[in-house]
């Protein structure tokens, strides 16, 4: 069954969004997104990761025995964080100091785990390639949502540029961790009433 | 008397100022997934608190004794996450072995504990902070507590809420978040108490 | 480009990786478990619903009794036919299905036949309104209706009715007794599938009081008692308690109840006639009828009212002239 490699990007970035749909890897979700440049960057850091470790696992994916396919397959996605913590420290200080601690986490984001194993380990090459990329976006694009509410909301800035007047009284708690928790369940809350809403339109047209 | 104070604070700050879930934003994935019964909670705390105490410590060595001396802090990722990987599965069997009775009550959460970033994140933090051994196992253990904590408080709030009456598009996550949000915000409170 | 940095940081980690693995495989051996086989094939034919109906912990604890032998493979009321046969093969062991046992809400205390006496705002569980005072209807003993019975049930087996009462959908049933525990009222009783008569309230009151709750109610009056023609009913704390191993399901006990507490599950589908011909008039079939049903003189032809009658048959055995048999309505 050919996909289309557009249908898979798609894919991973609407139907089988990691963080609104598959709910995985919160963890940097709500602590990274105090503004939108992290958002982007941690995405970034992120789909690299994806994508490496989906090409790797799905070019040794005859050979890892099935025993030790998890340990395998953590080894792998760990030497790609090494390189990206690397690489950041060397040429993006800034966005390394910004996301500190959640870079080497990485490792452990579920979402790259949860697609080694269902995705790579049983795709060829070019397909998990293109997976990695469309998850990689889907991730991205959400920590930017929820990154750009919580930095105009809490700083009244957007991508460091200051958006309203001296007098603006930015909500600080939007950059604290309740800030956090409470703004994906409200977009969470959002997305659920659209996509109810899609199925019903979709539903009332198939009735017709 | 330092000493002790020390710990004190170094427990006290794990627990509750930083709580390792409200704050740090460390677990939330296990935070959101097994929440859902007080008792399967209290299961899932008692594991993470069991091998994350001996994650922290047995890190903290590897990193002390191979990384340092060897020059190769940079591998710290991969070790850490190696060291952890293994010594879930080890702890797995064991208990398996030797109390068979804990095995069938928490056996089913010691796999997920493996990416559970509280854990490594804990074992980085450890080495940031520069802690000595004894302050590496209390950091473990007071992070732990406080996860464990953070579960059971929101599972009890979780199971109330299955039976409220709630607006369809909230049901499920979003309003379990925004109860999470409002739990981070009580816990707030403890800002400034060390 | 130094090969020594790039050789030091695989040789070190590698050798940590094949400390692991090594203490991984050496903690294998000597922490290993011996596992009967058998128990993941049997656990495989399990429905995997981990009802807990069986009384073991989830299926595979089931799974583990099994192998052991601590148990029937019977206990189980959800498998199929085939599994049943496949793991009884698979153990060697007889496997049947037991009587099939469903639950049933024991209450009639409906809209109609009970009133409310305050309306309930609050959490949307039966045993949150049951803490209110007893609850909103006016007997204490009555079904609340919030379905919380239905939110634990695994097969989805629970729905009010059209009344306003839980009712069972028995063909979905398995007795696995998650609804019992959770109904605060202890309403839900489970009992074998073919018994056709049970009583169909809890209300351990008597006479006026239960009348005045609720005009369905069992007033405790012990009529079905005393008319059951085999002694399978004793009276307790003014409710019937039956004995299934006497009841005949002859269904005498619903027609004399004056209030209709005992439940009928299927319909009296006969009547006894007496042919004009042989009878002679005696009367012995009035005496022995339970449900007052004939009427007759002395020396006249006597006649079964279809409304009293149970169709139990008495009459037919005690007729010395053969004279009555029983007809489909």
């Amino acid at each position: 069954m050919k996909t289309k490699p557009l249908a898979i990007i798609k894919n991973g970035i609407f139907d089988e969004n990691p963080i609104f749909k598959l709910m995985l890897g919160l963890c940097p979700m709500l602590a990274v997104t105090t503004a939108a440049f992290n958002g982007i960057g941690m995405g970034l850091a992120a789909m690299f990761v994806l994508v490496g470790s989906n090409v790797v696992i799905a070019l040794l994916r005859n050979f890892i025995p099935a025993k030790i396919r998890i340990p395998a397959f953590i080894v792998i996605i760990a030497s790609f964080v090494t390189m990206v913590q690397l690489l950041l420290k060397a040429f993006i200080p800034a966005l390394d100091e910004a996301l500190g601690l959640f870079i080497p986490l990485i490792v452990v984001n579920c979402i790259i785990l949860g697609r080694a194993e269902a995705y790579a380990s049983k795709n060829p090459v070019g397909a998990s390639l293109l997976d990695g990329i469309g998850m990689g976006l889907g991730f991205m694009i959400a920590l930017f949502i929820v990154a750009s509410i919580r930095e105009i909301l809490g700083n009244g800035t957007f991508f460091d540029i200051t958006l309203f007047g001296p007098d603006f009284q930015p909500m600080l708690l939007m950059i604290g961790s309740p800030g956090g928790f409470i703004t994906l369940g409200l977009v969470l809350a959002l997305i659920n009433h659209i996509t109810k809403k899609r199925q019903q339109r979709r539903q009332a047209k198939g009735a017709r | 008397m330092e000493g002790f104070t020390g710990i004190l604070l170094i427990l006290l700050s794990s627990i509750l100022v930083n709580n390792f879930v409200l704050s740090k934003f460390l677990g939330i994935c296990p935070f959101l997934g097994v929440s859902k019964k007080v008792e399967t909670a209290l299961g899932m705390g008692f594991a993470v608190t069991f091998v994350m105490a001996l994650a922290s410590v047995i890190s903290w060595i590897v990193h002390h004794l191979i990384l340092v001396p060897l020059g190769i802090e940079y591998m710290q990722t991969i070790a850490f996450i190696l060291v952890i990987a293994a010594l879930v599965q080890l702890v797995e069997m064991a208990l398996q072995k030797l109390v068979p009775s804990l095995y069938s009550a928490l056996g089913v959460y010691l796999p997920l504990i493996t990416t559970n970033c509280a854990v490594l994140g804990v074992a980085i933090i450890n080495i940031t902070e520069e802690f000595n051994l004894l302050q590496t196992l209390v950091n473990g253990i007071g992070a732990a507590v406080g996860f464990t904590i953070a579960i059971v408080l929101f599972a009890g709030i979780r199971e109330r809420l299955e039976h409220a009456d709630i607006p369809q598009a909230m049901k499920g996550f979003p309003v379990a978040l925004i109860s999470a949000g409002l739990m981070a915000l009580a816990f707030y409170g403890f800002q400034g108490l060390v | 480009m130094n090969i020594g940095e790039i050789l030091l940081p695989v040789a070190a980690l590698g050798g940590l990786g094949l400390v692991l693995g090594l203490g991984l495989a050496v903690a294998s051996k000597l922490l290993a478990v011996k596992v009967d086989p058998n128990i993941a094939k049997v656990n495989e034919l399990l429905p995997g619903a981990n009802c807990g109906g069986c009384g073991y912990p989830g299926c595979s604890g089931f799974a583990k009794a099994l192998c052991e032998g601590d148990c029937e493979v019977g206990q189980c009321s959800v498998l199929s036919e085939e599994n049943l046969q496949a793991i009884g093969e698979l153990l060697g062991v007889e496997a049947t299905i037991g009587e099939r046992r469903v639950a049933r809400v024991l209450c009639r205390g409906d809209e109609e036949n009970c009133a409310t006496r305050f309306e309930y705002y609050g959490l949307n569980d039966c045993r949150a309104a049951a803490m209110l005072a007893g609850g909103p209807a006016s007997c204490r003993f009555a079904c609340v209706g919030l379905l919380t019975c239905a939110s634990v049930c695994p097969f989805d087996a629970i729905c009010l009715n059209e009344h306003g009462i839980a009712t069972v959908d028995e063909s979905r049933c398995t007795a696995c007794g998650k609804c019992v525990e959770a109904c605060p009222k202890d309403a839900i009783h489970i009992m074998d599938e073919g018994s056709r008569v049970y009583i169909n309230c809890r209300n351990t009151d008597k006479g006026k009081d239960v009348m005045q709750a609720c005009k369905a109610g069992c007033i405790g009056c012990g009529l079905c008692a005393k008319k059951c023609p085999e002694g399978a009913i004793t009276m307790e704390n003014n409710l019937p308690v039956y004995d299934y191993e006497k009841c005949t399901n002859c269904g005498v006990c619903a027609v004399v109840c004056p209030k209709g507490s005992i439940a009928l599950k299927e319909p009296i589908t006969q009547t006894a006639v007496i042919y004009e011909d042989p009878c002679i008039g005696c009367g012995i079939c009035k005496k022995a009828c339970p449900t007052g049903a004939i009427k007759g003189e002395i020396k006249e032809l006597h006649v079964v009212n279809p409304k009293k009658c149970a169709a139990c048959g008495i009459c037919v055995e005690k007729c010395p002239k053969d004279a009555i048999e029983l007809c489909d309505r």
